[in-house]
């Protein structure tokens, strides 16, 4: 099991929504409104008068043979505008309930 | 649930309620009223009262005074003014505007109730008058006719105006110089007394025996009969063969001491139309009806109703009040429908994209048809000012739409699919647009709050910009994301664009542009000194250009109508005015060819209709009224013919006074003139003084029509009564002057009826007996003993001169001198006055003071200066809490004086007079100027905060923000471009708007996008906006 976090920008959610729905991941934890910034060339999102643009954030804990497939769907919604940025994160689950 | 997100997300719904308001906004158009401009109640109201028999001077004393000091203590009047002639006082009060004039009328009901006891006795009950603008006539005819003219007035109002009176909103008909039939008994007084009998006798005998009499039932078998006596005459010959008394045991007939002349009236009013016999037939409608509808119907029904009338009988149309209403109306239709084409057109220039247009450019009707419904909800017609106010709305209802629809675009060629990138583009931007147009809604809703005259134009154009801009706002952050979500597509770069296209022409220029703006940016801002002492010494020069533009009131319109009022020397009979009425009609037909109808009245209508109210009329009087080809047919402007009109007049030798007067609408009956106002007790004092200003002001330059109030002293005969002589034959003076009156005048005891109408019996002495002082003195008098003395042993006839009005203003006796302005300013004119009159030697008691239009017009400029302060105090205040800063609105506002430059400049170079209408348009321009500022002055904010160096923040902001700027008062310029360029009937009122705001906002949008960057730079400090260096002062924790 493994836990993945794609943190993206608002402009695709309906992207994300229909790419987890495709995979047949059910279970998920949605994060509306976040916050953030690339660490190298990712323009903040603070939802600011300055940086008025949102991200948004999803948290999948999943099989570990999906994680590749996941992160090569990441990676070409990524490759349609990499200035709007989605960007993946994953990390083991040690325990679960 | 913002409201951007539901309109994305419920399509349909957002397209319903769009759809219901353009729905409700189309039937509130075809339900609003067409006219020319607002509905104003002006808040005048007069008192009348008639008191018959007393001159001038006693109605003054007895009546004026009394009721001027009672009706000084009503409710929020603002001035009392009255006029006392002969017979008759009229007292005017004005109101302050706003005034609940049904409130203001119980007051004046109840004081003229408290003090009628205090009137002399004999004075008539104080008739009370409020004057509203629907009462004037709509339309005006001509009636012509050769053999039928001695029954025209019967056949009229059997064929034409009784049934025209169906017609919904039709007021009253009224008719001028209608031949009105009387019979008229003309008694030889030598017959009378050799047969022993008086007038009265005749008039008593005519009146037992033109009677029908019920006199009872009788019941007669099984019937029960009414029973008459019928006396009425059958036929006027009746009259002749009445006996009226014995003479030697034969009967004495009215023939035999009296002619019976069943006839028409005694001629007192005169008209003739193009030369021919006739009168003059006008329309008032309902207040609140649809003039052009009632105009509409009236003349339909009058060629229609025209057949029915014998072929002599010709009905010409003088005026319609409605043509120069729908020529104005259409106009500016006219120039809507290419402002709309104009903002298209731009929209599509800086876009290049069809789909993205669409989207524009939809806003702009919904936007607009909110403003009918507006106008219907509140009681308005579309008139003048509603279609001017959308003239001006129809440029900057787009702008928000832009932004938003801008953004949009940004995020779809970013990759986001269209109904995302409506959501969160809109998200990112409502705020912006928000307070944007607070900032022009700051310019536009104080004009809601004016008062006054002026302020019936300004409240409505407030209202409709205002609602028009929250409209468009609306619109812009619900209906735009929507319709962009559902037909923004992604537009993949053509690899090869042609020679002609988009990115290959227009896009490329517009990329020049941006750059070329870039490196003229960089070198200002590093001559930031030059810049702002260049732009400074250009301000303060174009400011002395104000010295070269005159100021107006109200621009005046060519509405092809002329009225012309002569006047005479007074007393003069009208027989005498007609061979002067007979000639300059000749004159005017042979010199001015442009005059269409002219119709031509002498004299006045005793009987006192209506219309009197409006012009003056006298046996010495004349009143023409012409019609003019329209303004595209005819090479000389109606001022000019006017002009050469006033010359030709000028010539005779016998006119004594006359204007020549070009507009008949005018607003709310402002006249455009610089009234001297003399007050002082002394007739002959202040009438020398008049006489002494007048002959000044004729020597002004630029003053024509100079007229004094006070008309001339007029002749009369009185009849001074000995009363001892009275007393031995047991005679009063009610008795003397009624026997005067009935031989002079003349008695009328009954009507003669046929076929409904009746007429008058008038008895009286033959002309011939009647017109000398010899003849009066010579009328027999029957005193109560009955001996027959003669008028001379009573008293004697001597002649008199007597004022035949005395005015008063703030209850002093008052001479106006007026001057109209020729070619010149209204205010230059009154300055001009005040040097001419400045040495004059006023005596003492008498007081001098200048008024008139020109000091409503330093009112309603002194009410603009005020308007303006609040303005971008306003302004200020909304942009100082958008910025969090003080500084930032002071570099925004840089830019308003050079607005002034520009108004300046477009005035200067196109001629035209700074007029309420060029200074209102001015006001404006606060709120358009300041929006470029804006948008300009956030973005620099904005890249600042992003990281960027000051300069560079200006630079790159000045570059991106080049287009946005452009293109918003690009379609501000455009749609007023129709306004300014139109030259149709009324273009005069609103032309001077159009150009003023071109002008300005032409040169401040060039000069915002230099002075706003460099102003900017100077205000602001280099890394004032680094917040990093700003938490290193405060936190030292990790040091």
């Amino acid at each position: 099991m493994k836990a993945v976090m794609i943190i993206f920008n608002q402009a695709n959610t309906e992207r994300v929504e229909y790419m987890l729905d495709k995979l047949n991941i059910r279970g998920f934890s949605w994060f509306s409104n976040v916050k953030g910034r690339g660490s190298e060339t990712g323009e903040p999102r603070m939802g600011s008068h300055t940086w008025p643009e949102m991200n948004e954030a999803v948290i999948t804990i999943v099989n570990d043979d999906q994680v590749d497939v996941i992160l090569d769907k990441v990676k070409k919604l990524d490759e349609i505008n990499f200035e709007v940025g989605v960007r993946a994160f994953v990390w083991d689950i040690v325990r679960s309930l | 649930m913002s409201i951007y997100k539901s309109a994305v997300n419920k399509p349909i719904t957002t397209f319903m309620v769009f759809t219901a308001i353009v729905v409700m906004g189309i039937y509130s158009l075809v339900q609003i009223p067409v006219d020319l401009y607002p509905e104003m109640d002006p808040p005048f109201i007069s008192v009348m009262t008639t008191y018959v028999g007393a001159n001038a001077g006693d109605i003054e004393a007895n009546v004026t005074k009394q009721l001027e000091d009672a009706l000084n203590s009503v409710d929020k009047m603002k001035e009392i003014t009255s006029t006392s002639s002969d017979n008759l006082s009229i007292v005017n009060l004005e109101f302050e505007w706003g005034t609940n004039l049904d409130e203001a009328t119980n007051d004046i009901r109840d004081v003229v109730d408290r003090i009628i006891d205090f009137l002399p006795d004999g004075v008539e009950r104080p008739t009370i008058f409020k004057f509203n603008t629907s009462m004037m006539p709509i339309v005006f005819y001509a009636v012509t006719a050769k053999e039928s003219y001695p029954g025209l007035e019967k056949l009229l109002d059997e064929k034409i105006i009784n049934p025209l009176n169906r017609i919904e909103g039709i007021g009253s008909i009224g008719m001028m110089g209608a031949p009105r039939r009387v019979v008229y008994v003309d008694a030889d007084p030598r017959q009378l007394d050799a047969y022993n009998l008086t007038i009265e006798q005749i008039g008593n005998l005519i009146a037992a025996e033109n009677m029908n009499m019920p006199s009872g039932n009788v019941k007669m078998g099984s019937l029960d009969y009414q029973l008459r006596v019928q006396g009425e005459f059958t036929g006027s010959s009746v009259i002749e063969n009445i006996v009226v008394g014995n003479m030697a045991g034969k009967p004495v007939y009215i023939r035999d001491v009296a002619t019976v002349r069943d006839s028409i009236k005694d001629l007192s009013l005169d008209e003739k139309i193009n030369g021919e016999q006739g009168l003059r037939m006008f329309v008032m409608k309902q207040s609140g009806a649809n003039t052009m509808k009632v105009a509409r119907e009236v003349r339909k029904n009058v060629d229609e109703l025209q057949k029915q009338l014998p072929p002599d009988v010709k009905i010409n149309l003088i005026m319609d009040t409605s043509d120069f209403i729908k020529g104005s109306i259409n106009n500016l239709s006219e120039t809507l429908m290419w402002a709309f084409i104009f903002v298209g057109l731009v929209v599509l220039f800086f876009l290049g994209r069809w789909r993205a247009t669409f989207i524009i450019i939809l806003t702009i009707p919904i936007s607009l048809i909110v403003a009918f419904l507006y106008l219907y909800i509140t009681g308005n017609s579309i008139n003048v000012i509603s279609l001017t106010s959308l003239s001006i709305a129809i440029g900057m209802v787009v702008d928000d739409a832009i932004v938003v629809l801008e953004n949009i675009t940004r995020h779809v060629e970013r990759g986001a699919t269209p109904r995302e990138a409506s959501i969160y583009a809109t998200n990112e931007v409502w705020l912006a647009v928000i307070i944007t147009t607070m900032v022009v809604v700051a310019v536009f809703f104080p004009l809601t709050l004016v008062g006054g005259m002026t302020g019936v134009i300004f409240n409505q154009l407030g209202w409709i910009v205002t609602i028009t801009i929250v409209t468009s706002t609306l619109a812009a952050i619900s209906l735009t994301p929507m319709l962009s979500s559902k037909m923004l597509r992604l537009r993949p770069k053509k690899q090869n664009p042609g020679r002609f296209s988009y990115a290959n022409t227009i896009e490329r220029a517009l990329n020049y542009t941006d750059n070329f703006y870039e490196k003229t940016l960089r070198w200002v801002l590093r001559h930031k000194t030059f810049t702002m002492i260049t732009s400074m010494g250009v301000f303060v020069g174009s400011m002395f250009l104000f010295n070269f533009i005159g100021t107006d009131f109200m621009p005046e319109s060519d509405e092809s109508s002329v009225t012309v009022s002569i006047e005479l020397q007074t007393g003069l009979r009208v027989e005498e005015t007609l061979k002067t009425t007979r000639y300059v009609e000749r004159v005017f037909r042979e010199k001015f060819p442009e005059i269409q109808i002219m119709s031509a009245s002498s004299g006045s209508d005793d009987e006192g209709s209506m219309f009197s109210l409006f012009t003056t009329t006298g046996s010495n009087m004349i009143n023409f009224m012409m019609r003019l080809n329209a303004v595209d047919e005819r090479a000389k402007s109606v001022w000019d013919i006017a002009d050469e009109m006033r010359a030709e007049i000028g010539k005779l030798p016998e006119v004594v006074n006359f204007t020549v007067s070009t507009s008949n609408q005018g607003m709310g009956g402002t006249s455009n003139t610089v009234d001297v106002e003399i007050f002082g007790y002394d007739f002959d004092v202040t009438n020398a003084l008049a006489e002494e200003v007048r002959q000044r002001l004729v020597s002004v330059p630029g003053a024509i029509d100079v007229q004094v109030s006070r008309k001339k002293d007029k002749p009369e005969l009185q009849f001074s009564l000995d009363r001892e002589k009275l007393a031995i034959h047991g005679l009063t003076t009610a008795q003397v002057s009624t026997y005067i009156r009935n031989r002079v005048s003349g008695l009328i005891t009954s009507r003669y009826k046929e076929e409904g109408e009746e007429y008058d019996i008038r008895i009286r002495f033959q002309e011939e007996f009647r017109n000398s002082i010899t003849d009066l003195e010579e009328i027999t008098i029957v005193t109560p003993t009955g001996s027959r003395i003669k008028l001379k042993e009573l008293g004697e006839v001597k002649e008199y001169w007597s004022p035949p009005n005395i005015e008063h203003k703030r209850r002093e006796r008052i001479v106006t001198v007026t001057a109209k302005p020729d070619k010149v300013a209204l205010g230059v004119l009154a300055t001009n006055i005040q040097t001419a009159i400045s040495d004059l030697d006023i005596p003492q008691g008498v007081m001098l003071n200048v008024g008139g239009a020109y000091e409503e017009q330093q009112e309603s400029f002194m009410d603009l200066g005020l308007l303006m302060i609040l303005s971008i105090i306003l302004v200020f205040i909304v942009m100082a809490s958008q910025f969090e800063s003080f500084a930032m609105p002071f570099v925004i506002m840089f830019s308003i004086p050079f607005a002034f430059t520009g108004v300046a400049l477009a005035l200067f170079i196109t001629g035209t007079t700074l007029s309420l209408v060029a200074a209102l348009g001015a006001v404006l321009l606060i709120g358009i100027v300041v929006k470029n500022g804006i948008v300009l002055v956030d973005f620099t904010n904005l890249m600042r905060d992003r990281g960027y160096e000051l300069y560079e923040a200006i630079a790159i902001s000045g570059k991106s923000r080049l287009r946005p700027v452009l293109m918003t008062a690009a379609t501000t310029i455009l749609g007023m471009l129709p306004l300014a360029l139109s030259t149709g009937e009324g273009s005069e009122i609103w032309r001077p708007m159009g150009i003023t705001v071109i002008g300005g906002l032409v040169f401040s949008t060039i000069v915002t996008m230099v002075v706003v960057p460099v102003m900017y730079g100077i205000l602001a400090r280099h890394g004032e906006r680094n917040k990093r260096s700003k938490l290193e002062k405060q936190f030292h924790f990790m040091d």
